[in-house]
């Protein structure tokens, strides 16, 4: 098995994201070095490594908030690199938050209509005019709102409540709504189910499973939960001290013995 | 004693008595006291410096009253509490009794200039020391125990005496306003009827107290009434409701000028013009969360452009009509704004502020330079600033006859920009913009990841503030017909925030209410001009403590600043939503 350089091929020749030699150095300390990685379309991939691993780091170049030292990010045939965050928010990434970031005093609805920006066309001179099709579409934007918090399972009860007084789980789910309301092609999850206890943990998985189903969407998330990864992911892809050091089915990770060195040290391979 | 009041208890009585008695010596040295110890409240009765004194143990009675924080103390009893305002009242009153005992034995006024003999004389009520210290002290303690006695009292009395007294000082305070008017208009026998001597009669004053009290013990049932017969009414009607109130509204504010007069007008003039700033930067500061303390510099950009295109004798000399230099002011202001948005794009915060107080500064002080003299006109200014209104207005319409001049006129274009820009800065805030600007305000990198724009949205805030700003200096150009660099100071922008975090962040009935407060009240209250900085101060600092979010607040914002009444319902809420946490 292969677990440096190229990536195989996949067994779905559709390749939605592809980074090649993707490298960010810190004044020296490389967060990310030389990083290989394809998510096949529609699929489920995850991301672990030890804490400071570079995880999110590569996360934050693939949503444009940092730019890479050097290596190509293409999504969907474009390249993300130099671009500002809302533009590759336009193109169809949307992500979460490892500690939750809500835009915390404004209502839950709200939060999730902020999420639809990018798909949005009213211009402000057309809502200082307030034109007919800046309410129309105002008023479907609420709908579909409402509806992505049914989907999220979010009770609709909740809508005009501020977003910091939701309890935890539910902000979780506030998140994934606001993310989902872009119409996003590629969903970034960072530790989903974080602070959640077993019981919460196990609804997220289905969750994140039921929406690749019905938004047919294309999900990379990063998990330290390993029954999280292992349960719902199809290709999972460990990075250690910055480098890709493995790459394969659920399997295939949990035997492979530089994984185990990387989460329980060298006595644990022994 | 210990069991009639706690340590901690008398501790926080002892407080709140010395903090009144600090009041009251501060209310007699800065002279507040002496210059109304003779102005009538009700004539031959009460004067307003009484009333100012007496106000001090009332509400520190009152507060005595209020139950602590800690949990013990809602056992105490209504006695109690009473006994709490008494003490209170009694230390305050001591306080200022054995000041006033030994002013009047030595000679204070080489030091506190405004401890005059008649001053110690109404203080003393012309009593010898000793029993005058008895009579402050114990006047003192009656009105602290009455004090508390209002707050044990049932709401509805607390409400109608509160009101009723409010209602009084009130009409006594617009008597330099309502008085020449009524007599203006030839109602000589009602004005005649409800003051004297700058005071309200008696007759009145019972009329006003009982008013008052109905007013107040009304006011709760028919809100109600008006309440359930909305809520009741199909919303077909419910909308003609809202249409009517509108209208009614509308009518309202445009015959004010005419019933009010001149006077009135001018002072209507001044809010509306603080009124038309406060909305725009309400968008800046309340909705994107840009805190902006140069929004002067907008201001004053507005005013000189108006100046040199409209005015004959500015450096331009083009003398534009009004109107048509409008759009042209509208657009330079605009690109002032993205001039001044463009370089704080990467700012945050506090940082924002200090370089925005730079640039207001340094646009006051562009326009005030020699350098510039030859265009803008130095400290002179730019004269002779026609008005596209006329000076007055004389219409005959058989039944009616309107006559209005200066401020009369020129009310109505402000109130009509002020309308649109509440108009337009509502419709902004209920789309998409609007949404954009709140999610920058709260968290600009996830609002940026999340597909909003920062740079331009930051931008546009900035560009439309500087809009309707300038709007309004365009307006104060016009109305003065000249424009001096020493009107765009600093103070400006001060007035122009308070005025937003008075009424209300973000929110556009709180703007307006905001400016009519703010700016609207220190001018009809003349009286005071010598302490309008002083009384000033004082309201900020109360609005603050008792209610941060502004007298209109943004919906969102009230709820966030008093969840902790709300506390307890959010822990049960937590509760019952996670109770598998810990069994599994």
């Amino acid at each position: 098995m292969s677990v440096l350089g190229t990536p195989p091929p996949s067994p779905m020749a559709d390749v939605i994201l592809s980074v090649h030699h993707l490298t960010k150095r810190f004044e020296g300390l490389v967060a990310n070095r030389e990083i290989d990685f394809e998510i096949p379309r529609h699929a489920i991939v995850s991301m672990i490594g030890p804490n400071g691993a570079g995880k999110t780091t590569f996360f934050n170049q693939l949503t444009g908030i940092i730019e890479p030292t050097s290596g190509t990010i293409e999504f969907d045939g474009t390249s993300v690199i130099g671009m500002a965050p809302h533009e590759v928010a336009e193109l169809g990434i949307a992500r979460t938050y490892q500690n939750i970031r809500l835009f915390a005093d404004m209502t839950v609805l709200a939060n999730v209509m902020v999420g639809r920006h990018v798909r949005m066309k009213a211009q402000w001179y057309e809502a200082v005019l307030g034109l007919p099709h800046v309410a129309r579409e105002e008023a479907a934007v609420e709908q579909r709102a409402l509806e992505l918090l049914d989907l999220v399972g979010l009770p609709r009860r909740y809508a005009d409540d501020l977003a910091k007084n939701l309890p935890y789980g539910h902000q979780r789910r506030l998140e994934l709504a606001r993310a989902l309301a872009s119409d996003p092609k590629l969903l970034l999850l960072d530790e989903p189910t974080a602070g959640m206890n077993p019981g919460e943990t196990r609804q997220m998985t289905d969750l994140i499973a039921r929406l690749r189903r019905e938004l047919e969407l294309t999900i990379l998330l990063i998990e330290h939960d390993m029954k999280v990864v292992m349960g719902v992911s199809e290709r999972i892809t460990v990075l250690d001290y910055g480098e890709r050091i493995a790459e394969g089915s659920p399997e295939e990770i949990r035997a492979n013995p530089r994984v185990i060195e990387a989460y329980l040290g060298k006595q644990a391979t022994a | 004693m210990a069991e009639l009041i706690s340590r901690r208890q008398l501790r926080r009585v002892a407080t709140i008595g010395a903090v009144a008695a600090v009041a009251l010596l501060y209310l007699c040295m800065v002279g507040l006291i002496e210059a109304f110890k003779d102005r009538n409240v009700v004539t031959g009765v009460i004067t307003l410096g009484a009333v100012m004194l007496l106000a001090v143990p009332l509400i520190a009675g009152y507060r005595a009253a209020l139950l602590p924080r800690d949990a013990s103390a809602s056992r105490l009893a209504a006695w109690q509490r009473v006994l709490f305002g008494l003490v209170v009242g009694l230390i305050a009153g001591a306080v200022l009794g054995v000041f006033v005992v030994i002013a009047s034995a030595v000679d204070v006024r080489g030091v506190l200039v405004r401890i005059s003999p008649p001053l110690l004389e109404f203080l003393s009520f012309g009593l010898p020391s000793a029993l005058a210290f008895l009579a402050i002290t114990g006047l003192g303690g009656l009105t602290g125990a009455l004090g508390a006695l209002l707050l044990v009292s049932p709401v509805r009395i607390r409400n109608a005496v509160t009101s009723a007294v409010i209602a009084v000082v009130f009409m006594s305070m617009i008597e330099p306003l309502l008085r020449p008017r009524l007599e203006q208009l030839d109602y000589t026998a009602i004005s005649d009827f409800v003051y004297k001597s700058h005071g309200l009669t008696e007759a009145a004053a019972i009329l006003f107290l009982v008013v008052g009290a109905v007013a107040a013990i009304l006011w709760q049932p028919a809100n109600d009434l008006v309440r359930r017969t909305v809520d009741a009414a199909p919303v077909e009607s419910r909308r003609r409701i809202r249409r009517w109130a509108i209208g009614v509204l509308v009518v309202a504010v445009l015959i004010l000028p005419q019933v009010s007069g001149t006077f009135l007008a001018q002072v209507a003039v001044l809010v509306g013009l603080y009124m038309l700033l406060a909305l725009g930067l309400n968008i800046v500061v309340g909705y994107a969360g840009l805190l902006d303390l140069g929004y002067v510099a907008f201001f004053a950009v507005g005013a000189y452009l108006t100046a040199l295109l409209t005015s004959p004798n500015s450096s331009l000399g083009i003398g534009l009509p009004f109107f048509v230099a409008l759009p042209i002011v509208m657009l330079g202001a605009g690109m002032t704004g993205l001039l001044i948005g463009a370089p704080v794009l990467r700012l945050r915060g506090d940082y924002l502020a200090i370089v925005t107080l730079g640039f207001g500064e340094i646009a006051r002080v562009l326009f005030e330079s020699d350098a510039l003299q030859p265009w803008l006109g130095g400290v002179q200014g730019i004269l002779g600033i026609p008005s596209p209104f006329p000076p007055r207005i004389d219409l005959d319409l058989g039944t009616m006859h309107i006559f209005a001049t200066g401020p009369q006129v020129l009310y109505y274009p402000i109130f009509a920009f002020c309308a649109l820009a509440a108009v337009f800065a509502y419709r902004l805030s209920n789309s998409r913009i609007g949404r954009a600007w709140n999610a920058m305000r709260e968290d600009e990198s996830v609002a940026e990841a999340t597909g909003v724009s920062t740079v331009n949205y930051k931008l546009l805030a900035f560009a439309l503030g500087a809009t309707t700003g300038c709007l309004s200096g365009a307006l104060f150009a016009v109305q003065l017909g000249s424009v001096f660099p020493g009107s765009f100071d600093v103070f400006v922008s001060i007035t122009v925030l308070a005025v937003i975090i008075l009424g209300g962040m973000g929110s556009i009935p709180g703007v307006i209410l905001g400016a009519i407060v703010l700016i609207g009240l220190p001018e009809l209250l003349r009286e005071f001009v010598e302490y309008r900085v002083l009384v000033y101060g004082g309201v900020l600092v109360a609005m603050m403590l008792l209610r941060p979010e502004g007298l209109i607040p943004n919906r969102n914002r009230q709820r966030e600043l008093h969840e902790a009444d709300s506390e307890e319902e959010q822990e049960t809420l937590d509760g019952d939503l996670m109770p598998q946490r810990g069994t599994s």
